[in-house]
């Protein structure tokens, strides 16, 4: 076989494998959404906001909340910092995990940055543009998950 | 899915936020955030049923352990439902992840949990 052929062999083989992978990718079905909460100091708000948006986030709202103080007394005195700051996320399901992660990680370490943060699945979303908003599907870029996963095992 | 916590909203009309703390608290719930917001009803449904709504609401969002989650809100629908002042509906959304509760933000009236084999006191 000479060394032309073997090519064309080749870059046969590499557009099968594309073409596979890319089916592979339609036939998938759409990444479930979930609604994140996370309840912080006001201070906070936008680092949080900013740590959470690095996770293919595209829609988070703000929210200015108050805690509800712990004693009668406390509140009556005004020793009581109720200022909170609700974001409300939308996340893909699969990123989750990470997420979380994180936050437990920067409620433990950040200073007066203590919080709590809980997910509620969603079940739908109407029209095909807002889910790929919300997922943050862009066609023809590679998933960042499955590159990150593959840059850690190379 | 599993659903081990359980997210509480009660809409109330304003000032009657530590009235929803109050009834949840008797029943186990530790602390809540409150949210200020603007309530929209028609004026037809106004008039139809001879009512008058308060726009500005509050609602609380509190996060409770799924067993606690029916008394909550019972108690809830007696202090604040829509037959009081505080003209408040209340529902729970399922919660399949957590991060930050504290073993403070454990229930007072809940019981801690021991370790199989030790002793209770």
């Amino acid at each position: 076989m000479n060394e032309q052929e073997q090519k064309k062999r080749r870059s046969d083989r590499t557009e099968k494998k594309n073409g596979r992978a890319k089916r592979d990718d339609a036939l998938k079905a759409p990444k479930k959404l979930k609604l994140l909460f996370t309840v912080v100091d006001r201070k906070k708000a936008e680092l949080y906001a900013d740590l959470i948006g690095a996770y293919s986030v595209n829609l988070q709202v703000l929210l200015a909340g108050e805690g509800t103080a712990k004693t009668e007394t406390l509140r009556l005195l005004g020793l009581d910092d109720t200022a909170r700051a609700v974001i409300v996320s939308v996340i893909r399901d699969d990123l989750a995990p990470a997420i979380f992660d994180m936050l437990e990680d920067k409620f433990k370490t950040v200073r007066g940055g203590k919080g709590i943060a809980w997910s509620v699945p969603m079940t739908s979303a109407v029209g095909v543009a807002i889910y790929q908003f919300l997922s943050d599907y862009r066609e023809g870029r590679e998933d960042p998950v499955r590159a990150n996963e593959r840059g850690k095992s190379e | 899915m599993n659903f081990s916590h359980e997210c509480i909203v009660c809409i109330v009309n304003t000032g009657f936020s530590d009235a929803v703390m109050d009834a949840a608290r008797e029943f186990g719930a530790r602390g809540g955030t409150v949210i200020h917001g603007r309530g929209t009803a028609s004026q037809e449904t106004e008039r139809f049923f001879g009512i008058s709504i308060q726009p500005d609401k509050e609602l609380v969002l509190i996060l409770v352990p799924h067993d606690l989650t029916d008394p909550i809100l019972h108690a809830l629908y007696r202090a604040v439902g829509l037959k009081t002042p505080g003209q408040g509906i209340a529902f729970a959304l399922p919660v399949d992840q957590v991060v930050g509760l504290s073993t403070l933000s454990l229930s007072e009236n809940s019981e801690i949990p021991t370790e199989p084999g030790t002793p209770e006191k």
